[in-house]
């Protein structure tokens, strides 16, 4: 059985990706599941979605916790701890990140392989950044025993199933093509069934009711939660034009731009989701966006 | 000063509420529960009861706003029935995972379809699982003195669940008898008037309550200190038990036994059919048959080693539901079987009787049926109290209900 | 015609308290979020929310929360309810309890559109009956949003949804009408009623102010432009907004002492399909061929409503 795990964002296609691959891989012969894992969160929100296939019947469902072949289709989730992409990850794990190069670190640790499908999704799918197309594509050369004929037939089936325009169905096609040619398979190892333990359960105790039932006692503390990592593109002030009439701080939904002691405004990037109403709603334009890159740490 | 007046279970109910001091009644009228809310309204109006009495517009909104209101730190109260429980069901798990305090008397019918005024417990069974503490009464004294121990138990710091009593609709809620009122003194030291033992909703103390869980360790470790909490109930119920006796006189064990010791055979029963189901014991003795009752009284948490130790070493036991699931047979004989199970003085034969439905009389006869089915070598089970005169009754009305297809 | 308090002019005049934290898991460029942020800026922190099930559901998730006041998560029709319950509790602790008035709560409801118009119509109505002392602030997104966008009794005419999705047999997706709630909700004459924008924050917040001040069932119904639902850019939300103000699709208004007055007027009228074009939900009535009947009704229908008041 070869797993295979996606991460991405909710609106770039990681559900499709997952679903196309085991189309795929259905078309190829295979026995294949796949499925996501819908989270609480939203678009731009870190998304997982799973794909498995194998020449026996599948004796797994749910989360895949230690993947044999690990799409990442935004770079920018390599450091994100809620995310973590790498997360159950062995020597013989085959990470594949969207990116132009390679991070240093990750090849050290992981066979790596990246292409840039930002760009080459820019140019297929008229300045979209859908990957559901590109990830499935390179799943399914990695994994090497996917006829390109069984992903374009995935590729299209899924794809008018979701009401897409004829153009659009095109430029997937030429994108998965494209893609399936330019990568190299890898040699996916079988790995070894390890010996059952048993889990060490434990009888729970009693709580006070404060604690035994759902009780939220700190007003405010969702701020704990970070959710900058959502962004795919920055907002930044131009303070030399700026000048304090904060409607930026007046549209931003989540309440992320302040309002500093001299009056101007502040954005608070731990949690700015990138929803880029301030940068558009700004009267003067002063506030430009810059593309977020991901930096591992 | 404490007096003994002939009450019905549904004044009895009242009575219960009022000597226990509640602060607030959101209600939804539905027979046979309505005298109990009209008669709290009536009090709530003249001042004989200080708080507040709010009409509802169902028994969904009903038990949110008892549930709200209980985790904003007031002495709740309410009552429902049949219908309305089963609409109220949402509600009824929500406020039970909020683990607020009150006290919820239903008045059991039969339920749809066909609609029916008369009694049988598929209501009270269907909130079995939603995590509230249950006491099923048989008489109304008992209902009345269960809404006082109900209270202790649901404010109790370990426990904090809503307590529901429950009495049959008709054979208790509208048939008097003499109930002892105590003294309100003696209430009070028995039930002082409420302090809350949780954080309630007010502006000194911002919280939230009830919040999303997302992932099902988390969920699964708030569902499994609700069951914690349900089962400490037990303990909590014998404490009670044992209080109220000081007070009051009487004690109530989680499960009354009638005359058990030397029975052959025993019916497992509850609520007001056990009074019937003792005085068949009796006639069955004087027939030189040794026949004993159990019933049920705490019936959430259920009180598996109570009943097992109770039930051991008898050879037959029936196990009478008056309740119905359909495929399946009665509702409380799987969990009777289950508390047995692993006794090495099990019965030799555990029978599941189906009777009583829609307020289907039990009668005398019927007792006896259960007797010698039981000793049938080729006993099936479940049986159904239904007979030959049953039948033909049906029969003779499907006539009825055809006799223009039949002329033409 | 009554004059209400105006108390914020500018953008500057509002209150620079934030009552909800970042953080939640709401998606990026939610108007909902925004219009609820506006408005409980307008109030102290000694508030309480009941909320219906919905999207806002995942504003706390164990165990956190963002609210500087308190929450209290429900069902899908019992938020109205657990506002009473709470109310009622507060009024009797207060009355006969010693409980002191600086422990009072501002009673809030927090509903959709599927929970108000939909499951939990009767609840409301019948608190509005009673009188209950409550704001309510509905979140239009004019769908069942936090299930993927199913049709509700708030969904447009024209519009496609999961559920009624645009067919050779059903151009026009949705082929029933918005349910006028307003309308609905003032036959019972609420204390305040009023319709609020996120992309008129003077207004939404001069209402809440008001509302703020008054005892009684108080209403709004807060337009939620919906980037996932609705099929735009996140920050495009506000731009939205503005357009469904502008084509006069959504009247801005209020309903005081028994009258109605229009708080924020478009001063000329854009096409309806201003609003429409740029939402997939409505790409249908534009693509593949342009659905100029279904259009006509939707602008017909708006016209209608303008020439009440012109």
């Amino acid at each position: 059985m070869w797993r295979i795990r996606i991460h991405g964002r909710g609106g770039q296609g990681i559900k499709t990706a997952s679903q196309i691959l085991g189309s795929a891989g259905f078309y190829s012969g295979f026995q294949a599941q796949d499925f996501p894992l819908y989270g609480a969160e939203r678009r731009g929100a870190p998304v997982i979605a799973f794909t498995r296939v194998s020449e026996d019947p599948i004796l797994e469902r749910g989360p895949i916790s230690s993947p044999d072949i690990i799409l990442i289709g935004d770079e920018t989730l390599l450091n994100d701890p809620q995310s973590a992409p790498l997360c159950g990850a062995e020597p013989s794990t085959v990470v594949f990140v969207n990116s132009a190069q390679v991070p240093e670190v990750l090849s050290q640790k992981f066979s790596v392989t990246t292409t840039n499908l930002t760009d080459l999704c820019f140019q297929y799918l008229n300045h979209r950044t859908v990957y559901s197309s590109a990830l499935s594509a390179v799943g399914a050369r990695l994994l090497g025993n996917i006829e390109l004929e069984c992903l374009l037939r995935a590729v299209e089936d899924e794809l008018i199933q979701q009401g897409i325009s004829s153009q659009l169905l095109q430029g997937n096609l030429d994108l998965a093509r494209e893609i399936f040619e330019m990568i190299q398979p890898v040699a996916v190892s079988q790995r070894e069934e390890k010996g059952l333990t048993a889990k060490p359960l434990v009888f729970p105790s009693q709580l006070p009711v404060v604690d035994g039932a759902p009780i939220i006692l700190d007003p405010g503390n969702m701020a704990l939660r970070k959710t900058g990592n959502w962004r795919v593109e920055r907002p930044e002030i131009d303070y030399e034009k700026c000048n304090n009439c904060l409607i930026c701080y007046a549209r931003c939904p989540d309440g992320v731009i302040g309002v500093a002691p001299d009056g101007r405004p502040e954005i608070d990037y731990d949690h700015c989701k990138g929803c880029l109403i301030c940068a558009l709603e700004c009267p003067g334009h002063f506030i430009h966006t810059v593309k977020e890159t991901g930096t591992f740490p | 000063m404490k007096t003994k007046i002939m009450l019905t279970g549904n004044k009895a109910a009242a009575w219960g509420a009022r000597m226990a001091g509640v602060e607030y009644v959101p209600a939804f009228p539905i027979t046979p529960q309505t005298e109990i809310i009209e008669t709290l309204a009536k009090w709530f109006a003249d001042g004989t009861l200080q708080g507040k009495f709010t009409n509802m517009d169902s028994e969904h909104s009903m038990f949110m706003a008892a549930g709200s209101a209980g985790a904003t730190g007031v002495r709740v109260f309410t009552a429902s029935s049949s219908q309305g429980i089963l609409h109220g069901m949402e509600s009824l798990y929500t406020i039970s995972g909020w683990r607020t305090p009150m006290v919820i008397v239903n008045v059991s019918r039969a339920l749809a379809t066909p609609i029916t005024l008369e009694p049988d417990h598929n209501d009270v069974m269907s909130t079995r699982d939603c995590g509230l503490i249950q006491l099923h009464a048989e008489t109304c004294q008992e209902v009345f003195d269960f809404i006082l121990m109900g209270y202790r138990i649901a404010e109790d710091p370990e426990v904090c669940l809503p307590v529901l009593v429950n009495m049959d609709g008709f054979y208790l809620s509208f048939t008097r008898e003499p109930v002892l009122i105590p003294d309100e003194e003696a209430v009070r030291n028995f039930l002082p008037l409420y302090t809350v033992t949780q954080p309630v909703f007010q502006a000194s103390r911002p919280m939230a309550r009830a919040s999303a869980v997302f992932g099902g360790a988390t969920y699964t470790s708030f569902k499994l200190q609700q069951e914690l909490a349900s089962r400490s109930a037990e303990k909590c119920f014998n404490q009670t038990a044992q209080e109220f006796e000081k007070y009051f006189g009487r004690l109530y064990e989680p499960v009354e036994a009638f005359h058990l010791d030397d029975a052959e055979y025993v019916f497992v029963m509850s609520n007001s059919f056990a009074t019937k189901g003792k005085s068949a014991v009796m006639k069955l003795r004087r027939q030189g048959i040794k026949a004993g009752l159990l019933k049920l009284r705490l019936f959430r948490p259920f009180p598996s080693e109570a009943i097992a130790s109770a039930l051991g070493g008898h050879a037959k036991v029936a196990v009478i539901d008056q309740n119905l699931a359909p495929g399946m047979g009665g509702i409380t004989y799987p969990e009777i079987v289950t508390s047995l199970y692993d006794r090495e003085d099990r019965p030799e034969k555990i029978l599941s009787v189906i009777g009583g439905l829609g307020g289907k009389d039990i009668e005398d006869q019927d007792f006896m049926a259960i007797i010698e089915h039981l000793d049938k070598p080729d006993m099936q089970t479940p049986l159904y109290l239904y007979d030959e005169g049953d039948a033909s009754g049906f029969s003779r009305l499907q006539q009825i209900a055809k006799l223009k297809e039949a002329l033409s | 015609m009554k004059v209400l308090t105006r108390a914020h002019k500018k953008i500057k005049d509002l209150h620079p308290h934030e009552a909800i934290a970042p953080g939640t898991g709401l998606c990026a460029g939610c108007g909902g979020l925004e219009g609820l942020r506006l408005g409980l800026k307008e109030l102290d922190d000694d508030f309480l929310i009941c909320n219906a099930a919905g999207c806002f559901t995942l504003l706390s998730v164990y165990p956190f929360t963002p609210l500087q006041g308190s929450w209290l998560y429900t069902t899908m029709g019992g938020p109205v309810p657990a506002a009473q319950g709470v109310r009622d509790a507060l009024d009797i602790r207060m009355r006969y309890r010693g409980l002191e008035e600086k422990e009072n709560l501002q009673v809030i409801v927090v509903a959709g559109d599927g929970s108000s118009n939909d499951i939990g119509f009767g609840a409301t109505s019948a608190a509005i009956h009673r009188g209950l002392d409550f704001i309510y602030f509905c979140y239009d997104n004019e769908a069942y949003g936090n299930t993927g966008f199913q049709l509700s009794a708030a969904s447009p005419y024209g519009g496609a949804t999961q559920t009624t999705p645009r067919t050779d047999e059903h151009e026009a997706g949705t082929e029933v009408n918005k349910k006028d709630l307003f309308e609905i909700w003032k036959a019972q004459k609420p204390v305040y009623l009023a319709t609020v924008s996120p992309r008129e924050p003077i207004d939404l917040s001069n209402k809440f102010a008001r509302a703020n001040e008054l005892k009684g069932p108080r209403m709004f119904i807060c337009m939620s432009p919906c980037p996932t639902g609705w099929g735009f850019e996140p920050k495009e939300a506000q731009l939205i907004a503005k357009l469904a103000v502008d084509t006069g699709i959504f009247p801005i208004k209020e309903y005081f002492e028994g009258e109605v007055v229009h708080t924020v007027r478009p001063r000329k009228r854009l096409p309806v399909e201003k609003f429409l074009e740029r939402q997939k939900r409505f790409r249908h009535l534009f693509e593949p061929h342009r659905q100029e009947e279904t259009i006509r009704q939707i602008q017909n229908r708006v016209d209608d409503y303008w020439r009440q008041y012109e």
